[in-house]
């Protein structure tokens, strides 16, 4: 794919960014780039987890929103975590890259209204738990996939698109658990509901029949492949694995009752999963 | 003073209470720890949501050498596991905080709370019974008034020490938030419960209402980016409290000013130090403890990595800041990931203001002397040293040479924590809870 042998680099970098968090900001642009990305990601991992059958603190969520929004105050930086500005000018990448974050906070803002109507954000049938419940298997998922461009295109843009949508039936729980009358489901549901432009107003049949690839592949930048090739593939095979066995099991589901049988499980390579994708999208 | 040329420090320990093994119960973990306003009692609460409380061994009292002798006197369920059946959720019946009330009489009394709910309880000796009724024979038996041929008077006799608890008040349903903190005020007569947005005030003789004194609830649940993280009454003026955020800021309110408290008389801030700004810098500002000076001059403020002491005359800085264990500052994004940098340390002031202490991690407790400047690392571990034998003092360090009593950062065990601990209000004993162990120390006499 695109930038191959800068991928390799981001490799090592991020191990060792990953390794040592002791990279001060001024230091190092990469590695204040990767700590910003960990950050960022551990910070959506919090949010997402389920806290249990206790109602979940207010205080942490506070804190831990706070902490993305201070992310997004900071805007990533202007060139690639290789340190290699391959692009000339740096005219695609930095508003590439200033986008894809953005894009993932521009909902934080509490200046920005709601975009998506609450309705869509509740759509409860057997595909969209499916995804809550693979989302809850692998919580990184939506994590990795959102920057990935390695991964099977449609694959990882099904998740991604349901899964920031359908965490608000998790939220959803934590919300009731908070004043009734106080919007802290709007604000849930603003953070996840209020998808990037790249996901934005999907209903399910928008998921099904629109061309996820091209969207896909407009905003995310070529080098911003955050995880390295190898986990990223194995989180996807084990994201594959889970999503079909799910599916089996979901006959009524818009995908499996076309194309899997129900009660059976089997795993399917990337390819074949891929090529179901299209058929469905009718691409 | 905190350690002469061989490496001791002036404390010891004196017990160690909880069971020592490995596998401990989730129920058995500490959750607060308080002495009461002589010493005599020291209350625990635990996740189970019970109460232990201990007595200073009465003849061991003027012995100065046995001081710190505590046994078990009252033990007693206080708060149990509810459901909220509205929401589907469980509310823990774990104790958040024991506050102790001034002894007026006989039975001592304490309020602990819950997240939801706060309770008076008293805790009464019953040392003598009533015997000889005239209608009740000593089984229990009734007797027919028929039957009577003489009248006597009931006497009370002697009869083991029993020391029962029974609760006088249940404060209930004023919380919509979790409960934090809760603060006895000097006229002995209100408390406040603060949660996450609310502070409430209550008289401790009416349960069925209380008067909300702060509320930062945003109108708008979106715009909320903030939130109480403790409170605590003035120890001499009774209309004076604080409050703390998790932005880092205290707030101290003069409830003669309006009924509802939500503008600040003072507001103690300290500017952030551009250079050590992190992503993190606002969590680990956050306030997880603040506690008055015995005098009332000052407070003192715990945030994740420092004790600061305020003079209540100067808002725009601290006083005096102490680094707790600053070498956590390169691990911050570790303690992110595994959580414990939302971990709420507690602080405690020596009797006589002159020292303050707060825990850390590793089972490590951290003493600084004001006057003297100095600090002191000592560790809570009953497999160091015998009870009676002096502490050494520890040191973290970063480089990979170690020295004895040395540690590197990275040995260092994040799950054995002290976010307990208690001062003796008169005496110099200490009292400090890890996971499910009380630690009592005491200072010797040199």
């Amino acid at each position: 794919m695109l930038g191959k042998g800068l991928k390799r680099k981001l490799e090592q970098e991020e191990e060792n960014g990953v390794m040592k968090m002791s990279c001060p900001q001024e230091a190092s642009p990469a590695c204040y780039w990767l700590q910003r990305q960990t950050v960022l990601n551990l910070s959506l991992l919090k949010l997402h987890s389920r806290p249990g059958h206790t109602e979940p603190g207010l205080a942490r969520w506070v804190l831990i929103t706070n902490t993305l929004r201070r992310i997004q105050d900071v805007p990533a930086p202007q060139f690639f975590p290789s340190g290699v500005e391959t692009h000339s000018e740096g005219s695609l990448t930095p508003v590439s890259g200033l986008e894809e974050d953005r894009h993932l906070f521009l909902c934080l803002s509490p200046s920005i209204s709601r975009q998506q109507p609450p309705s869509s954000s509740v759509i409860k049938d057997s595909f969209t738990s499916a995804l809550a419940e693979i989302e809850d298997l692998c919580p990184t998922v939506g994590i990795t996939t959102l920057f990935s461009t390695e991964m099977g295109r449609s694959l990882t843009s099904d998740p991604n698109s349901d899964e920031s949508r359908h965490t608000d039936p998790d939220l959803s729980e934590m919300d009731s658990s908070m004043d009734s009358a106080s919007s802290l489901s709007d604000s849930a549901q603003s953070l996840f509901g209020h998808t990037p432009p790249l996901l934005a107003d999907f209903s399910l049949d928008d998921f099904l029949l629109t061309e996820i690839d091209s969207l896909l592949f407009d905003n995310v930048p070529c080098g911003s492949s955050l995880s390295g090739s190898s986990g990223a593939s194995k989180v996807i095979s084990m994201v594959t694995d889970d999503l079909v066995k799910t599916l089996a099991g979901y006959g009524n589901g818009g995908i499996s009752q076309s194309a899997l049988p129900s009660n059976q499980t089997f795993k399917l390579d990337l390819n074949e999963l891929d090529h179901i994708m299209e058929v469905l999208v009718g691409s | 003073m905190d350690g002469d040329g061989e490496g001791q420090s002036r404390w010891c320990l004196s017990q160690v209470k909880g069971a020592v093994d490995d596998d401990v119960a989730e129920a058995d973990i500490i959750s607060a720890v308080e002495f009461n306003h002589s010493g005599e009692l020291l209350a625990t609460g635990d996740r189970g949501g019970r109460i232990v409380i201990f007595q200073q061994e009465q003849e061991s009292k003027s012995l100065p050498q046995c001081r710190a002798e505590y046994n078990v006197y009252s033990t007693f369920q206080s708060h149990e596991p509810e459901f909220d059946y509205l929401k589907s959720l469980e509310i823990e019946e774990k104790i958040n905080k024991i506050r102790w009330l001034p002894q007026k009489n006989a039975a001592h009394f304490l309020l602990s709370t819950n997240d939801k709910t706060i309770k008076l309880w008293k805790i009464s000796e019953r040392d003598k019974r009533p015997e000889g009724y005239n209608l009740k024979e000593e089984d229990g038996r009734f007797r027919h008034p028929s039957s009577l041929t003489t009248l006597r008077v009931p006497v009370f006799q002697p009869m083991d020490l029993m020391v029962e608890a029974s609760p006088r008040r249940v404060y209930a349903n004023a919380h919509t938030y979790h409960i934090n903190s809760i603060s006895v005020n000097s006229d002995n007569e209100t408390y406040l419960s603060a949660d996450d947005l609310r502070i409430n005030l209550w008289h401790l003789d009416f349960t069925d209402r209380s008067f909300n004194i702060v509320d930062i609830k945003p109108v708008n649940m979106e715009e909320l980016t903030e939130v109480i993280t403790a409170s605590e009454f003035h120890p001499l003026q009774c209309n004076t409290f604080v409050y703390g955020s998790s932005k880092g800021s205290v707030r101290l309110c003069d409830m003669r000013a309006s009924a509802l408290c939500d503008q600040h008389s003072k507001l103690f801030e300290e500017p952030e130090d551009p250079s050590t700004r992190s992503f993190f810098s606002e969590i680990i500002s956050s306030i997880s403890d603040v506690k008055f000076s015995h005098s009332g001059r000052y407070m003192m403020t715990r945030d994740y990595l420092t004790l600061k002491i305020w003079d209540l005359h100067m808002e725009s800085r601290p006083v005096e800041t102490y680094q707790v264990h600053g070498y956590l500052r390169s691990k911050l994004c570790s303690l992110y990931e595994n959580d414990c940098i939302f971990d709420k340390f507690e602080c405690c002031w020596r009797s006589d203001d002159s020292e303050v202490m707060t825990g850390s991690y590793n089972n490590f407790f951290r003493m600084f002397n004001r006057d003297a400047q100095q600090d002191v690392t000592l560790e809570a571990s009953w497999e160091n040293g015998s009870p009676g034998c002096p502490l050494k003092p520890w040191r973290v360090c970063t480089g990979s040479r170690r020295k004895r009593n040395e540690i590197g950062v990275d040995c260092l065990d994040f799950s054995r924590k002290i976010l307990y601990t208690s001062w003796h209000p008169q005496d110099n004993v200490v009292a400090l809870a890890t996971v499910n162990n009380l630690y009592i120390f005491q200072e010797k006499p040199n």
